[in-house]
Parts: C-alpha cells; sequence; structure tokens
C-alpha cells in the first residue's frame, strides 16, 4: 500500500515593484528551488503554487521540505525583471490552518 | 521569540529611513541599523544611524574611527583588503566588519585576525545577498566560503551577524527566512537566531564593549 506523504501549506506574501503573473511566480519558485536542491531536492519537495493573486499566495509541499521552500523563496529576488521580496505568513497541514488567524484579502479561487 | 534586528542597511538615498522601518516590522524586525558614510541623527526610535568605514589606508580608517567612536550607535568597516581587515580587528572600537572576503569572496578569514576579533568583541558579517544574488558556480563558491568562515569563527568564537545589504524594501528578508538561508551553509537554527538578536541587540547597547572604554582611559 502507498503511503500519502504528509503535506503543508505555505501562505506567502509578495511586495513587488508592480503586478506578477501566477505562471511567472510559478516559474521562479521552482527556477530557485531547482538551483538551490536540483533535480532530487525538487522530486521530494511534491512543490506546487495552489494558488496566487494580488501579491498573496498558497503553496503545498512536502513536510519534510519546508525550510527547503522557505530558503528557495527568500532566494527570488526578481520575477519578470521586477524586483520582490517573499515573506511566509503562516505553514500549516492543511489550508484552513495556514488561513486561520489571516485577514487579508485571498486570491480569488480560494476561501476560508 | 526574541526581537530581531537588521543591522548594515545600506539605505538609497531616495528611501525614507521610516519606510523602511515600516517595512522591516511588517517582516519581524524590531529596528534597523542603517550605515551610511556619514554620521547622521536618527529622529525615529527603532532606527539606528551608524556609520560604515570605508576606505583603503589604514590611516584613514583610524582617523575615522577616531572622529565617529561613541558618537555613533553602530561602527561598521567594510573590509576586503587584508591589512585593512587586520586594522579593523585590531581595533575594539570597531563593531562589525563587513565584507570580509572583498568583493568577489576570494579573501579568507585568518587565524590570527579571528582571535583579534574575538578578544575586541567585533561582529563579523554574514551578507546573505552575495548568496540570494548568486547562481550555480558562484553561490557554490560563496557557500563554500561561508561553511569555512563559520567553522573557523566558531573555533575561535567569533560572533556572526546575519544581514542582506538591504538598499531598498525588496532586499529585507524575514528572519524565519534568513535562519532557512544561513543553513544553507551549516550555521544552526540558535546561532542564526542569536545572530539577529542577541547579537545586534548587544552591538547596539555596547554590552560587547563593556569595560572597554575604562581601558581606553
Amino acid at each position: 500500500m502507498m503511503m500519502r506523504e504528509k503535506r503543508r501549506y505555505i501562505l506567502f506574501e509578495m511586495i513587488s515593484e508592480g503586478e506578477v503573473e501566477k505562471h511567472r511566480l510559478q516559474n521562479a519558485i521552482w527556477d530557485s528551488f531547482y538551483s538551490l536542491y536540483g533535480d532530487t531536492g525538487a522530486s521530494r519537495s511534491r512543490l506546487w503554487l495552489v494558488c496566487y493573486d494580488s501579491g498573496i499566495g498558497l503553496l503545498k509541499c512536502s513536510h519534510r521540505m519546508v525550510e527547503d521552500v522557505r530558503a528557495a523563496l527568500a532566494c527570488i529576488h526578481s520575477v519578470n525583471g521586477m524586483r520582490v521580496a517573499i515573506r511566509v505568513i503562516r505553514v500549516s497541514g492543511t489550508i484552513r490552518g495556514a488561513l486561520k488567524s489571516y485577514s487579508g484579502v485571498l486570491p480569488r479561487n480560494i476561501s476560508r | 521569540m526574541p526581537d530581531f534586528f537588521m543591522l548594515t542597511v545600506h539605505l538609497d538615498p531616495e528611501i525614507p529611513a521610516e519606510e523602511m522601518l515600516r517595512a522591516a516590522n511588517r517582516f519581524g524586525y524590531k529596528g534597523i541599523g542603517i550605515c551610511s558614510e556619514h554620521a547622521e541623527p536618527a529622529r525615529e526610535s527603532g532606527i539606528y544611524r551608524g556609520v560604515e568605514i570605508r576606505t583603503n589606508s589604514v590611516s584613514e580608517l583610524k582617523r575615522k574611527l577616531r572622529r565617529y567612536w561613541s558618537k555613533v550607535p553602530l561602527l561598521a568597516v567594510r573590509g576586503g583588503d587584508k591589512k585593512l581587515n587586520m586594522a579593523a580587528v585590531k581595533d575594539y572600537r570597531v563593531d562589525v566588519l563587513t565584507n570580509p572576503c572583498g568583493e568577489d569572496w576570494r579573501g579568507e578569514l585568518k587565524p590570527q585576525m579571528l582571535e583579534l576579533a574575538a578578544r575586541n568583541g567585533i561582529a563579523i558579517e554574514f551578507n546573505l545577498s552575495a548568496i540570494i544574488g548568486s547562481r550555480r558556480g558562484e553561490r557554490a563558491h560563496i557557500l563554500r566560503q561561508m561553511h569555512e568562515n563559520l567553522e573557523l569563527m566558531r573555533k575561535y568564537g567569533v560572533m556572526p551577524l546575519l544581514a542582506t545589504d538591504a538598499r531598498s524594501i525588496y532586499d529585507l528578508r524575514a528572519p524565519r527566512e534568513m535562519i532557512a538561508i544561513a543553513a544553507l551553509y551549516g550555521m544552526e537554527r540558535e546561532e542564526a537566531i542569536r545572530a539577529l538578536s542577541e547579537i545586534p541587540a548587544g552591538i547596539l547597547t555596547r554590552r560587547w564593549k563593556k569595560g572597554r572604554e575604562v581601558e581606553r582611559l
């Protein structure tokens, strides 16, 4: 029987010089992660950008790789030529947990 | 959680310090230490206006140390050159030695230099923007150099300071993210927390220089 690996949801905020599209951010996250941890690290990370809109995003990853994802996010300094800085707001095992106590505006396709 | 401080901020002149402090507060820092070439008065609490001495001459370094000592809460020296690094760590008036390996990351920390830094209560900066802004071979080289520096600093008991050489709000990283980056070159979580909280707080309150003023008299 296959074991389902525990996952973590990372709610983050990105400040940027301008509007960043989701697919560009996703590429930047993957690029940063590959650069730091290579193919094997990326394959273990189970990294996925669940949603992103107007500076707030939600990432899904393996529970073993949270600190690695944190480092990869911190190493992103520009997306599509625009300077950015990413700050992790909360990490949780569920989407609901990640959004708990966050009172700001959420991406359109996600509800509390 | 302890109070975190981001020192050795090199703010762009067009960005107001208050805006930088607001962003730093949002990222989880209690205060910022802004290093410029000349002493400037700080108007808001949480902003510490320091001086970073940039020179290639040891005599000019000594002259500037005399001028700024005890007038600013943070006195940093931008190192790189072997002679300059040595002159900086010999002088207990220095709080932080920044950029000790030079811009190209080819310089090394020498044991004699680290002994002096430990004795004189001088912290050595780990500038994480070098990791953030580099890729592939260059980043690998920087990570290896930082790892070697860290091992030596542990051996001689030199205080590490974590910073990102922030020029704008986009260069800020939250403390937990800083800890995660520092782990890339082998810094333990507790060490990194200390390098972001206790050590910078001690620099700003001159805790590491206790008794040295008396010695000078």
